[in-house]
């Protein structure tokens, strides 16, 4: 733990982490105002004492819309990776163990899906779902399965010819002991840090499907739709762009950073 | 890397594109609302789509329309856009072409600039240079483009400010200054994240081979610092950045859909993002099949190299 | 209110009477200068000319290119009045119901053939065939029958007698189309063009930009000013803004209500803003709970806030509405009576109609445009006061189109201004609307409507359509909070640049380019 915390984008990237998670779980609670009400007389103002981060087009309080907005935006992130994690560590995980013609069928299916770059796959299940949050959410999870299935069955794969794996078939255990006991909590270390990274790219997916009105709809608070919301008024106050531009890039940010020194603390090999 | 390999990898890409193909056409039937619909708007009377409907063959079942397009296309023909009423091939090629030179300057401006970076930043590990790059960069990659690409256009392109056009497309055979100066803003917004992706590749593989014996090596042998750099380090330290490339390519696709459309750049983004919102199921194959094999292609390209480029990659 | 209302009017009728009125051959004498020929016109517009099909195109950049490229029968001025087009003159019968154009002499179609009572007669069959999509069938559907008496004179024949019959011939979707081109491949339409508008198509590239030239031969002698005109797209608001602000663009066809003041602001830009009819409105079914009752309607209308409306949605660049469909520039249109903001009154009105508890409803908005979201999301703030507890669903237009539109029960509609007191009820409010979506179907006003459109005596007409205004406020089928103002620039060298507050008049052959 000292160890991991030595690095300096370590103690950023936690920090930034911490951050983001807190106002996950209690940025709803401490928002001084309600995030949809409307001020009619303070529009688009800059920060003051009583709207600490301005106010957008109807009034609205920034930071309570900031606040109100991170469970939404930090939980697309967190449940559509989690979803293709899940999903994808099984696929990979059945994979790598079963090897044979059931692996290498399941392997072209994944680098067939593959050829599917990430953002596309996920417009198209949009679209055909019909978009908003909970569809976008599913797309980035199904656009996220066959990458993770891939790592997930390659960190198998590394593992199962270690010895402890050779010691418990050797010790004649069933395989179910030595897929859940000896191989999964081997594998796990490269399936967590890339799950960490793909985070901030579900993040980013999911306020980019904001944008382009295929993700979350008014009057949600989610981070990206109150950009894409917010751009017509950005020559009048900049705020209301840059306020859930940075809460953005700082979500992404912490993830990617924990992801990374994450990584070179579990991988010292890559430590540089 | 067997010539078998390289078959079957092939067929596999054929066959996947053929089940995308089927299954965005199936469900894109099958769901309710169709071109016509959107067509016609808030205008259209039941007259007026049905006729319409028959027009533009949705009268039909849909595995009848994909027998259909599926039969086009094995004759070189990817059928009609039902919203733009203009052949997909003149469509879509045309917008393939604008969206490739803008892919193409992005990627050989992160070249150019994201190899030097790395390369400094490796060899200046630990000082406030490597901490300023690594800062760059990792901002670079928590940006979503259209957040950056709005703020480009607020300082570099609004009016009295910025020295850019704010958005268009001029045709380089046209007037390639005009060209130069409405490429430079979508392209920095795309490059930007692949930038931060190479030169990290680039800086951890050559520290790796700069802390490895066989520049060690070098050095004790006497060789001049450059010399170890140029002709010992760097070449060694590319191979693992040319995957990174290919696989940005990925990237470089998706990001292209949302910086043509903030920078009103006529590509293949546009055209995808058009036909999704009308239901123009012709296009929205004929666009998905494109990216989706040059996405492919590109993947079995950067395998090739880096198994060329390191011996110890092995395909059966 | 009503004294600002009143200043309003002044102002569109002044603007009138300053700009040219096109086609009453003023020959500038209003002008302050005297229009020099030639220069290209570039204006910049957000959305794609899909299609230039002008029997069923009717998008917002669309409009634009067929009024210039096509010519209809007659065309509405920026008064609001039909006037001149291919048809000189036109006479009607005392019973209204036999109507002849005149058409001008020696009309050419872009590639020099005539254009003659033939080609008119061939296109209104076009557009009254029920195989044939075209949006001007529901303004023309009481036309029995069609002639060519002669080369330049057409006939027509009405079923039931319609004193507006001008004013539907200038739907913009009924302009005329060769014979030919009807008769050949109906895809053709959607990238050619062979009209008798003042300019000519030259490039179509629906994906960056359409460029049209000048037509030497249009029918009014010195017209077009312009050599060339070009439409740009520029699907992002920001990239357009900047780009006209910087000169890259001499008009914006359309600016949005939050860049208007910045734009007016700016120096050597002239921007416009126009009243106009056109409306967001609240789809309430009526032949279900909770909207089957009035007193849920009237409790929802008195818990709109509509000028805080009018300053926070549309920047202060419309007016208030009090849930009638016509807006002050309607020749028949009644004093609307104010609807006080009152969330008191509603509640207890809501009380009264059995809700004592108020209401949880789901109101669906489609994301485009935007306006009707942001009205959604602003109604569902005004009238959580009044017990209203408001669920604002927003949803893509494709799956709006498909799921909710004339099927939802509570909905956002947003609609443009028609040309008459006839055309507006008989889109919405008559039991057989062509979109009649709410069930109020009353027969009462059903017969006052058709009553209005058989007379020809003026004092009848407003006496009739005050009876049916009166019938609908009284009801509140709809609710209407807002009118929107038409919202254009121009830059400093363009004169004359003015559009119509109906969508899809233009006049661009008025325009020129005052360049030293």
């Amino acid at each position: 733990m000292r160890r991991f915390l030595s690095s300096p984008s370590a103690v950023v990237g936690t920090t930034l982490l911490v951050l983001v998670l807190f106002a996950a779980l209690f940025g709803p609670l401490i928002a001084p105002y309600d995030p949809q009400e409307f001020h009619p007389l303070a529009r688009l103002q800059g920060p003051s004492a009583s709207y600490w981060l301005g106010t957008d087009q109807f009034g609205r309080d920034l930071l309570s819309r900031i606040l109100s907005g991170a469970p939404a935006t930090i939980a697309f992130g967190v449940f559509s990776t989690t979803i293709g994690v899940v999903v994808g560590s099984l696929i990979g995980v059945i994979a790598g163990v079963s090897s044979g013609w059931v692996d290498s069928t399941i392997m072209r299916i994944l680098d067939g899906l593959l050829a599917v770059p990430d953002l596309l796959f996920t417009l198209l299940i949009v679209t055909v779902l019909g978009g908003g949050m909970e569809h976008a959410l599913l797309a980035v999870a199904v656009a996220f399965t066959p990458g993770m299935a891939r790592i997930a069955r390659s960190a198998v794969l590394s593992v199962r010819t270690r010895d402890y794996v050779r010691a418990a078939v050797a010790r004649g255990e069933s395989g179910l002991y030595i897929v859940g006991r000896e191989v999964l909590p081997n594998a796990l270390s490269p399936i967590v840090v890339e799950a960490t990274i793909r985070v901030s790219f579900a993040i980013m997916i999911g306020a980019t499907l904001g944008f382009l009105g295929l993700g979350a709809q008014p009057p949600s608070t989610e981070w990206g739709l109150m950009v894409s919301e917010a751009r017509q008024f950005m020559f009048r106050n900049p705020w209301c762009v840059a306020i859930p531009g940075l809460s953005i890039a700082t979500a992404a940010l912490g993830f990617n950073l924990f992801g990374d020194a994450l990584r070179d603390a579990l991988d010292p090999r890559r430590s540089h | 890397m067997s010539r078998g390999y390289l078959i079957r990898r092939l067929l596999a890409i054929i066959l996947v594109l053929a089940i995308v193909t089927l299954a965005v056409f199936a469900i894109t039937t099958i769901l309710p609302g169709n071109a016509a619909i959107m067509i016609l708007g808030e205008y259209a009377t039941p007259d007026a789509v049905a006729a319409l409907e028959r027009q533009l063959h949705l009268d039909q079942p849909w595995y009848m329309q994909y027998l259909s397009w599926v039969a086009g296309i094995l004759h070189g023909d990817f059928g009609t856009s039902l919203r733009l009423s203009q052949p997909v091939t003149q469509v879509v090629g045309e917008a393939f072409l604008n969206s490739a030179m803008l892919a193409l300057t992005a990627l050989a401006a992160v070249i150019i600039v994201a190899i030097p970076l790395g390369v400094l930043a490796a060899l200046k590990r630990g000082t406030v240079i490597d901490l300023a790059i690594g800062l760059f960069s990792y901002l670079g990659t928590a940006l979503p483009e259209f957040v950056t690409a709005t703020l480009l256009l607020v300082f570099l392109a609004a009016p009295n400010v910025g020295p850019f056009p704010a958005g268009g497309f001029v045709a380089p055979w046209e007037d390639l200054a005009g060209f130069a100066a409405h490429v430079i803003l979508p392209a920095a917004t795309l490059g930007l994240i692949l930038l931060a992706h190479v030169s990290r590749q680039v800086r951890s593989e050559m520290s790796e081979v700069l802390a490895s014996d066989y520049v060690r090596a070098a050095r004790l042998k006497g060789l001049s610092e450059r010399r170890v750099i140029w002709r010992h380090t760097l070449p060694n330290s590319l191979a693992p950045a040319v995957a990174v490339i290919s696989l940005d390519i990925g990237y470089l696709l998706g990001g292209i859909i949302v910086v043509e459309e903030i920078f009103a750049w006529p590509g293949l983004g546009r055209v995808l993002m058009y036909a999704l919102e009308n239901r123009d199921l012709p296009v929205i194959q004929a666009v998905t099949l494109l990216l989706a094999a040059i996405y492919a292609l590109s993947n079995l390209v950067s395998d090739i190299i880096i198994a060329k480029l390191d011996p110890r990659v092995r395909y059966a | 209110m009503t004294k600002f209302m009143l200043t309003r009017r002044n102002v569109v009728m002044g603007l009138a009477a300053t700009a040219l009125v096109p086609g009453l051959d003023l020959q500038d004498a209003l002008a302050a200068a005297t229009p020099k020929p030639g220069g290209t016109l570039r204006i910049s517009h957000s959305t794609r000319i899909a299609t230039l099909n002008v029997l069923n195109c009717s998008g917002p950049a669309e409009y634009p290119a067929v009024d210039m490229l096509y010519s209809g029968l007659t065309r509405m001025g920026p008064d609001n009045k039909p006037m001149a087009d291919l048809a000189q003159r036109w006479e009607a019968s005392a019973d209204a119901k036999t109507f002849t154009f005149h058409l001008r002499e020696g009309i050419t179609f872009h590639d020099g053939s005539p254009c003659t009572a033939d080609d008119v007669v061939a296109t209104y069959q076009a557009i009254l065939s029920p195989d044939i999509p075209a949006a001007a069938r529901s303004v023309l559907n009481m036309i029995d029958k069609i002639e060519a008496v002669d080369p330049t004179t057409v006939k027509i024949t009405l079923a039931s007698p319609f004193a507006d019959l001008p004013i539907s011939t200038a739907h913009p979707n009924a302009r005329i189309l060769s014979k030919a081109a009807l008769a050949g491949p109906r895809e053709k339409l959607d990238t050619t063009v062979n009209g008798t508008g003042p300019f000519k198509l030259e490039t179509y590239d629906s994906a960056r930009m359409v460029r049209l030239v000048k037509n030497e031969n249009y029918f009014i002698k010195g017209k077009p000013y312009l050599d060339a005109v070009e439409l740009y797209l520029f699907p992002d608001l920001a990239a357009e803004s900047a780009n006209f602000l910087n000169g890259a663009m001499d008009v914006m066809l359309t600016v949005q209500q939050a860049d208007f003041q910045r734009i007016a602001a700016s120096s050597g830009i002239k921007a416009q803003r126009i009243p106009s009819g056109r409306f967001v409105n609240i789809t309430m079914r009526q032949d279900q709970k909770p909207f089957d009752d009035v007193r849920v309607r009237k409790a929802l209308a008195m818990s709109i806030d509509r000028p805080t409306l009018v300053d926070i949605v549309l920047e202060g660049l419309g007016r208030p509405a009090y849930d009638n469909l016509l807006s002050p520039e309607f020749q028949y249109a009644i004093q609307t009576p104010e609807i006080p903001y009152d969330p008191a009154s509603a509640k207890k009105l809501l009380a009264e109609a059995g809700y004592p508890d108020g209401i949880k409803i789901k109101l669906v908005a489609s994301n485009r445009p935007a306006i009707r979201a942001q009205v959604a999301v602003a109604v569902k703030e005004m009238a959580k006061a009044a017990g209203f507890d408001i669920d604002v669903e927003t949803m893509s237009h494709d799956t709006y189109l498909a799921n909710i539109w004339m099927k939802g029960q509570f909905y956002m509609g947003y609609w443009g201004m028609q040309a008459t007191e006839d055309a507006t009820f008989n889109l919405l409010l008559t039991s057989n609307a062509s979109y009649e979506d709410t069930g109020w179907k009353n027969k009462e006003f059903d017969q006052l409507v058709s009553d209005a459109r058989q007379t020809t005596d003026t004092e009848k007409r407003r006496d009739l359509y005050a009876k049916a205004q009166e019938l609908m406020l009284r009801d509140t089928p709809y609710i209407v909070p807002i009118f929107e103002d038409v919202l254009t620039a121009s830059g400093k060298s363009v004169e004359d640049w003015t559009t119509a507050p109906l969508s899809g008049y233009f006049y661009v052959e008025n325009v020129w380019l005052n360049k030293a």
